[in-house]
């Protein structure tokens, strides 16, 4: 084979050969499926040497260390042609072969424009700098929702949105300033979540559709570090509770089902249609954390009263994973209230140090539960959510060097059926990803930007006493 | 000032040659500032340098005052008093809290008098555009500059670019809070913007700042007064002495505050220089942490049973003194990694490389080693990557490099190769409940490892569990390629087979056990001139000091 690409600068590159193989390239886009509305994906190829990029009769030439670039105006071009062939050219031995192509292939379905994740070092316990920040997807913006540089250097974690709307959020800060901060349409309030009653102060949340209420778990928890494992850390829980936030009247409140002694119930999530209360729940173990790695958590269901905060007297088992030798972790339903998506590891509860942790689905139309076919890799796939049309899932893997986590997107069809998951674009992907020493953690879509202003998220750690929850 | 406090702070940031770092740094408030001290900081690594380099530009700092309040060159009276505030920054940075870009926030701002000297025409906007760029550069020590033009425009009774900066620099503050670019109201315009994140700052850090303006008036006093030079230059002298007495003072507060011995231990640590951290420790052995330090140096020489009681030791905690908070205890890592417990070693350097302000570079370079002792190659060419782009690490970055993706270089290499075998261990958590319970499973998947085997053993002998070491020895020195018994467990066997032979309760064993198993005869002759020696009286024991028997029994734990 023989063909003359001409090249900017009024280059020209005589093909005469070809590769039966598809060029390795950081990131992997190779036939992902991408929302028409996402940034530029620009990569590098892995490979040593010149190397030139044909896509969609373009043809582009890569800049310092194989890296493509992809002008913002042609590549909107491309997402309106529904699809871009790419073809990469290298120099090898003198002469120029080209690869296997390659398609991007594009979604019509639109991603919510913007997501937001805290940004951590995957360490143990120390940390410096941390903060909750929010990415353009249609642009390489970020910006800091809050970093703890201005309250004090402590911690904060587990923002939640209400079905991605940006204007009610939930996260908690820890130590010096700690406390839980609500964002409910502009106005900012700090509260303090223990109570006599609980073992701890409020940890994972999720909203109630309807915005009046949270569910949390309550947990104690502990970490330890492996000597000798795949898994280096292991993050388990002494004891755990569900219990249900009321955002008005700032009271809790739990059902027996939700909240005992010989069980952990951890994880809570809402159905879409608010009437449900879905939870993982383990039987405790004698001793921990001898015995962690016999905790598994099944995942189950009870029904909730959003009129008057009650819950159903029965519990419902949705999915025996200890029956099956495996634990679930962070349930989340499609807005449509189809598909659960959860977390499945071989037991515990903190799947994001765990190897094994790959994404299933429970078609809950007849509770069947299957593996996301294609979403998953050798290593961690773990937390995410469904964006707000519940077209697109952001997980967190650590599938490209073992510790650091990032978000990866996958379109999922009406039949729950996903793509090849692409990695969140960055300009120069492969440069800054090497120099990322944090972790994309809890990444979670919003249908718009985040407006709450720093200051006043600053002002009200810093200076409030807060609230305190009640029990009711 | 002392140089090994100085030394220290290059250990609690990295400087890098890098673009987005560069960046970044110069996008937050007061950004030039901090990068200009990362700069200077990571030549600090030799605490002669830190020395000279803080003090090149502490006589810069003066050399600026001076030049700012001179008249003319032959203004040479004034230079004792330009020295003044010098000295009551230098003193201020004697404290670790107290960042390096206290200074060269300093530096920026007489930089910027200097220009504003300069200025001859429209001195108003030339006042208000230097406070600008002044604060975003500096930061809060932009307070300073109207203040100092005030203080020199005094005399000539002109107020209005003074009032404009003062204004600016106002303004500015109330845009840097708002728009969240620093924290609080004091890191927007006091000198807490230089000092630990939400420590309370101490009064005396005011004094630097003072000082310049009124160093400023009084030289514009002088020349408005027109002094016989003689005698502003004895009165600026004399102004020195309380102010090298305030920083002595001040030095020796907080050589009580602040962990001094640590910074020095840290040094030889961190420069492999284990001769220099023995002498360093030889003033007190008898403390846990020093002995720690002195201990490891001895391991990594590979002379720790050898020498181990050479020096005063009080307990197994002279080993391994392990605390609860094991975020930014970079000694535990240090410590850990010399034991062999890598894993442990990580736990603790990793916690600490996201604990200190930037990157903790020895903790940096433990986790590369580690990661390329796990065989995660990806992660330990983050942490390598990182290293090449600062200067000073740059060649041992290289060096690692060369083990990336390649299993056989890290097996065959001495350092890392023993530390992938030690990971073989069988899985526990690292609880630090007992340090010898993790050192067990690391012997049994690597019986080889010399340093880890002396920790073991010395951590028993240290402990007198006599019963222990017995069946230490019989677990790690009986095979026949099993190092030689280093005396002084040769010295506790033939002293436990004369106790065990005495006492009831203990399963006796005769010199028989101990010959088979490494002791040598003189040992067990020595012995019977010690037995001789404790009957005889102190004066006569004094030549077994250094053999465990006298550990054994003179030494309480």
């Amino acid at each position: 084979m023989t063909a003359l690409l001409a090249i900017s600068c009024g280059g020209r590159v005589n093909v005469s050969g070809t590769v039966d193989s598809l060029p390795e390239i950081f990131p992997d886009y190779r036939d992902v499926t991408v929302p028409e509305n996402i940034a530029p994906l620009d990569f590098s190829y892995s490979g040593t040497g010149k190397c030139v990029l044909t896509a969609n009769g373009k043809t582009i030439r890569s800049r310092k260390g194989g890296l493509f670039v992809f002008k913002k105006s042609l590549w909107r071009k491309w997402m309106k042609e529904g699809s871009v062939q790419m073809t990469l050219i290298v120099k090898q031995n003198g002469s120029w072969v080209s690869y296997k192509p390659f398609n991007i292939n594009v979604s019509r379905d639109r991603i919510d424009p913007w997501f937001s994740y805290r940004l951590i070092p995957p360490g143990y316990q120390g940390w410096q700098e941390m903060g909750i920040y929010q990415r353009n997807l249609e642009n390489y913006t970020q910006e800091a929702i809050l970093s703890n540089d201005l309250t004090g250097g402590n911690c904060m974690n587990c923002h939640t949105f209400r079905a991605g709307d940006p204007s009610k959020m939930v996260f908690h800060a820890r130590a010096t300033f700690g406390g839980t901060v609500v964002v409910n349409n502009g106005e900012v309030e700090k509260l303090n979540t223990k109570t006599d009653s609980t073992i701890s102060a409020l940890v994972y949340p999720y909203w109630h559709p309807s915005g009046d209420y949270v569910a949390f778990s309550v947990n104690k928890t502990f970490q330890s570090f492996h000597n000798h494992d795949e898994n280096r850390i292991e993050v388990y829980d002494l004891a755990s509770d569900v219990v249900v936030y009321n955002v008005k009247t700032h009271q809790i409140a739990w059902s027996p089902l939700t909240k005992s002694e010989d069980y952990f119930e951890t994880f809570p999530t809402f159905s879409p249609d608010g009437k449900w209360l879905y939870f993982c729940s383990a039987k405790a173990v004698p001793e921990m954390p001898k015995d962690y790695k016999e905790v598994r958590y099944g995942l189950y269901r009870v029904a909730f009263n959003p009129e008057d905060m009650t819950f159903g007297d029965d519990l419902e088992l949705v999915y025996d994973a200890p029956a099956e030798g495996y634990s679930v972790s962070f349930p989340r339903i499609s807005p449509d209230g189809r598909f659960l998506c959860f977390t499945r590891h071989g037991y515990g509860n903190f799947s994001i140090w765990h190897k094994d942790s790959d994404l299933w689905l429970v078609d809950l139309t007849d509770l069947s539960v299957r593996p996301m076919a294609g979403v998953n890799s050798e290593d961690v796939d773990s937390f995410h959510t469904w964006s707000a049309d519940g077209k697109w899932l952001v997980f967190s893997s650590r599938r490209d060097d073992g510790l650091y986590t990032k978000p990866y997107f996958t379109h999922v069809d009406p039949d729950g059926n996903a793509t090849k998951p692409f990695l969140l674009p960055q300009k120069n992907p492969k440069e800054y990803y090497k120099k990322l020493m944090k972790s994309y953690n809890l990444p979670a879509f919003t249908t718009g930007k985040v407006t709450v202003g720093k200051r006043k998220l600053v002002n009200v750690l810093r200076n409030s006493s807060g609230t305190d929850v009640t029990v009711r | 000032m002392n140089p090994f406090a100085l030394a220290y702070r290059e250990q609690q940031q990295l400087f890098l040659f890098d673009k987005t770092y560069i960046a970044g740094t110069l996008l937050k408030v007061g950004g030039l500032a901090t990068l200009l001290a990362r700069f200077f900081v990571q030549f600090f690594w030799n605490p002669a340098v830190a020395m000279t380099l803080t003090l090149l530009l502490l006589a810069l700092s003066a050399f600026m005052t001076w030049v700012y309040v001179k008249q003319s060159w032959k203004d040479w009276a004034l230079i004792p008093l330009c020295v003044f505030p010098s000295v009551i920054i230098g003193a201020s940075l004697s404290d670790n809290s107290l960042h390096f870009d206290y200074l060269t926030a300093i530096l920026l701002v007489q930089a910027c008098l200097l220009v504003y000297k300069a200025i001859k025409t429209r001195k108003v906007f030339g006042a208000l555009a230097l406070t600008v760029i002044l604060y975003f550069t500096a930061g809060s020590a932009a307070v300073i500059f109207p203040v100092c033009i005030f203080a020199r425009d005094l005399w000539k009774k002109e107020f209005s670019p003074s009032l404009a900066s003062l204004v600016a620099v106002a303004a500015c503050g109330v845009i840097a809070y708002l728009s969240s670019g620093v924290p609080t109201w004091s890191e927007a315009f006091t000198p807490a913007a230089y000092y630990d994140i939400d420590a309370e700052l101490p009064l005396v850090h005011w004094a630097g700042w003072i000082s310049i303006p009124v160093v400023i008036m009084a030289c514009r006093l002088v020349n408005a007064t027109h002094l016989v030079k003689w005698a502003t230059f004895a009165a600026g002298v004399l102004l020195l002495i309380p102010a090298f007495i305030h920083a002595g003072k001040y030095e020796k507060k907080i050589d009580k505050e602040q962990p001094r011995l640590a910074y020095i231990f840290e040094h030889y640590t961190c420069n492999e220089d284990w001769d220099g951290l023995i002498k360093a420790c030889r003033k007190a052995p008898w403390l846990p942490r020093t002995a720690n330090y002195l201990n490891m140096a001895l391991a990594w020489k590979g002379e720790l049973a050898e020498n181990l009681l050479k020096y005063d030791q009080r307990g197994a905690d002279g080993l391994v003194m392990t605390t609860s908070d094991r975020a930014v205890d970079v000694a535990q890592a240090h410590i850990m990694f010399a034991m062999g417990n890598v894993a442990a070693a990580q736990d603790v350097a990793f916690n600490t490389v996201s604990s200190l302000n930037g990157f903790c570079p020895a903790m940096l370079k433990i986790n590369a080693q580690v990661e390329l002792m796990r065989g995660c190659y990806e992660v330990a060419d983050k942490y390598i990557s990182l290293l090449e782009k600062a200067p000073h690490y740059r060649a041992w970055a290289k060096e690692q490099r060369g083990f990336l993706y390649n299993d056989q270089a890290v097996e065959s290499d001495p350092l890392l190769g023993n530390g992938r075998r030690n990971l073989q261990a069988e899985n526990h958590f690292i609880m630090y409940t007992n340090p010898m319970t993790e050192l067990f499973p690391i012997l049994d998947a690597n019986p080889t490892d010399k340093r880890t085997l002396e920790y073991g053993l010395c951590y028993l002998l240290l402990t007198k569990d006599l019963n222990s070491v017995k069946h230490f020895i019989e677990d790690y020195y009986s095979a026949p390629d099993s190092p030689e018994l280093p005396r002084i467990a040769q010295e506790a066997m033939v002293f436990y087979s004369e106790y065990s032979r005495n006492m009831e309760g203990v399963v006796p064993f005769g010199f028989d056990w101990c010959y088979e198993h490494g002791v040598q005869p003189d040992v067990v002759k020595r012995f019977e001139e010690y037995k001789k020696a404790a009957v005889a009286g102190a004066t006569a024991l004094r030549k077994f000091r250094g053999t465990y028997w006298y550990y054994l029994v003179h030494t309480e734990i």
